[in-house]
């Protein structure tokens, strides 16, 4: 075996460029599933975080019946006594705030705008002091100011105010209904620009304070939903079912980020499902490369090999000799792959790719706005290195076993 | 003393006609809804649309029975084959093409008409207004030459559509010339003006009418009635789920 050994590790120096050439090729594919990978696992956690900060928050209690009919966001399937149960929340420790969600018809008048025109769209009128306890838009103003209770205000996403052409201090009108089904019609000067991180949200983003809203709407104190944070290490299901204890006869559903966002945890599920086809993809092309190699190394000796076994050396131990040859490249091929992946992978964590240009205009489920970052992920480089020494090993196998079926005289006339 | 019982008698006296003749502002209302009611009828009509792209032109065939049976049957080459069948707490959709029937709830009634200044919503509601909104008579006002009571509807009801109407209602035929749609807070929202009657028996019906979205600049719609007739007699199916998706 140790013969065997110093054999091939002799026949690895021997052939320097092919070695390297071939240990390059695993390099690359192996750097290649790295990058992917973590770049893969960054968007997947950084939309995760971006769901629970500014689209679902950790859970998110409802009246009953509200989910079932939540696309048409009715206002009287709402909860009644919003502050009573946000006190109790906080009592046991728990970050709370409400909201009330509507729809309704944004007009925009040519006084500002330059043009008239109208859209549909949402606002989520919320409760300045303790929204940001809960939410992380605390940090997203880039215009402006904040809202303050009572007053007949307005925040936008950036890229909502970019389709619209708003700018702060622009007034539009909101033309809804109130709870009941009566139009009502509020003007809401601009006050402020929030750049969200969160794709979806930044793209439709209307916020206005709770208390006007309140008064617009006829709602007599009610919400539509109070949203509740959670810490991340929380045990998410348990605390969903602990608020739902505490809540217990009240109509009211605590429902999980997971439950809402049950379409962009699906959308996850498929899109790691295709990751994985690619990566195979990359390691196929990396393992035709690496049996073709083998398959010119094998056939460049085949003379050697013919003197061999003429010399009594058995088939078994040939081929074992060129499996531990290409395992021996599949380690180099490997290890280069490692440092060239967390060399990459550096860029990646630290800097990152900017997809901004793509994700303006498109959802591709992620919520990202626009840069990639990635994550450290040792499993994965581990998982990678012992797969590049395998699979190089393993390709090893059908070309020996094409040269073996060769008769000796064959092998030692093979020009 | 007695000559200020004496001058209380005569303008007591000489008002007593006009003060005893004297309609509410709820009875005014009431009698225009009544007015608007037929036990069936049917017409063929036309609806245009004009907005800031164009002016686009549909065309269909409507039946109603009472206040709350209404089919329209758009016959125009888009929308050839599309129904609204309104009954008396529901309104359906059907679109030939895709033989699919829809019940319009929520935020579906809030939608335009085939892109006019009349929602799906607009159709649906009684003609009891009077139990719905405290009527105040704010005094008359000639309207393209008809005297008209002009009235404040304040909806004393969440469940109404328009929280305050301001109506025109003839005086003498009880026809409503002009209607203005405000939301809670004041805003004017929709107008509607009669552009053209006839006279059926001595009852005044609107042929011609004209709405405009007033959050909307340069929108109107005008609807227009042909070959209406009152009072015929009608399938008793006409309004019917079944009779819808044939």
């Amino acid at each position: 075996m140790k013969f065997l050994i110093s054999l091939a590790f002799k026949n690895l120096t021997r052939y320097k460029r092919r070695t390297l050439i071939t240990a390059g090729a695993i390099a690359f594919g192996l750097m290649m599933y790295i990058f992917i990978d973590s770049m893969l696992a960054g968007a997947e956690i950084e939309s995760v975080r971006n769901l629970k900060w500014f689209e679902t928050a950790s859970a998110r209690i409802l009246n009953d019946e509200y989910w079932e009919n939540r696309f048409q966001k009715p206002l009287d399937l709402s909860i009644s006594n919003p502050d009573r149960i946000i006190q109790t929340l906080e009592n046991n420790g728990i970050r709370a705030t409400k909201r009330i969600v509507f729809s309704g018809d944004l007009i925009l008048n040519a006084d500002d705008f330059g043009e008239d025109g109208n859209l549909a769209a949402t606002i989520t009128a919320i409760d300045p002091v303790r929204d940001f306890r809960v939410f992380g838009f605390g940090t997203t103003l880039i215009e402006g100011r904040f809202l303050e209770p009572g007053e007949d205000a307005v925040l936008l996403g950036s890229w909502f105010a970019e389709d619209i052409g708003a700018e702060v201090g622009y007034w539009i009108t909101f033309v809804t209904r109130g709870n009941g089904g009566f139009y009502e019609a509020m003007d809401l000067e601009v006050v402020g620009i929030l750049n969200c991180p969160n794709p979806n949200v930044n793209r439709a983003l209307l916020m206005m304070p709770i208390s006007t809203a309140d008064e617009y709407l006829d709602m007599d104190g009610a919400v539509t939903e109070i949203n509740v944070a959670l810490p991340d290490n929380a045990d998410v299901p348990m605390e969903v079912e602990r608020i739902q204890e505490m809540l217990n006869g009240d109509n009211l559903t605590v429902m999980s980020w997971e439950a809402m966002a049950v379409d962009y945890l699906a959308l996850a599920e498929a899109k790691r499902g295709g990751t994985s086809t690619i990566l195979f993809l990359i390691f196929i092309i990396a393992a035709v490369g690496i049996s073709n190699t083998m398959l010119m190394a094998i056939f460049e000796r085949i003379r050697e090999l013919g003197m061999m076994r003429s010399l009594g050396m058995s088939d078994t131990k040939i081929r074992l000799a060129f499996m531990i040859e290409a395992a021996g490249i599949g380690i180099i091929g490997s290890a280069m792959g490692i440092v060239l992946g967390i060399l990459a992978n550096l860029y990646l964590v630290n800097v990152g790719i900017d997809y901004g240009f793509l994700l303006r205009d498109m959802d591709i489920g992620y919520r990202l706005q626009a840069i990639f970052r990635g994550v450290w992920n040792p499993g994965t480089m581990i998982k990678a290195f012992f797969i590049g020494v395998i699979i190089s090993t393993l390709v090893a196998w059908f070309p020996t076993k094409r040269a073996l079926k060769m008769d000796i005289p064959a092998c030692l006339r093979h020009q | 003393m007695k000559n200020r019982l004496l001058i209380v008698m005569t303008i007591l006296t000489v008002l007593a006609p006009s003060l005893l003749s004297a309609l509410t502002g709820e009875e005014i209302v009431r009698k225009a809804d009544d007015m608007q009611i037929f036990e069936t009828s049917e017409a063929t009509g036309e609806m245009i649309i004009k907005d800031r792209f164009g002016t686009k032109v549909s065309t269909f065939n409507s039946w109603s029975r009472g206040s709350e049976e209404s089919l329209i049957e758009f016959t125009s080459r888009a929308e050839r084959g599309q129904k609204v069948l309104r009954t008396e707490d529901e309104l359906y959709l059907f679109y030939p093409d895709a033989e699919e029937l829809i019940r319009m709830q929520g935020s579906m009634l809030r939608q335009s008409m085939l892109g006019s200044d009349v929602s799906y919503e607009d159709m649906t509601g009684g003609k009891d207004r009077v139990s719905q909104y405290d009527v105040e008579l704010l005094g008359e006002e000639n309207v393209k030459g008809h005297d008209c009571y002009v009235l404040m509807m304040t909806a004393n009801v969440r469940t109404v559509p328009y929280p305050k109407e301001k109506v025109w209602i003839d005086k003498e035929t009880f026809l409503g010339w002009k209607a203005e749609y405000y939301t809670k807070s004041g805003r004017l929202l929709k107008e509607i003006e009669i552009l053209k009657v006839e006279d059926f028996d001595g009852r005044l019906v609107a042929t011609e009418t004209r709405i405009s979205d007033k959050m909307k600049t340069d929108t109107e719609t005008i609807m227009i009635l042909h070959d209406l007739k009152i009072d015929i007699p009608i399938d008793d199916n006409m309004f019917s789920l079944e009779e819808l998706s044939w």
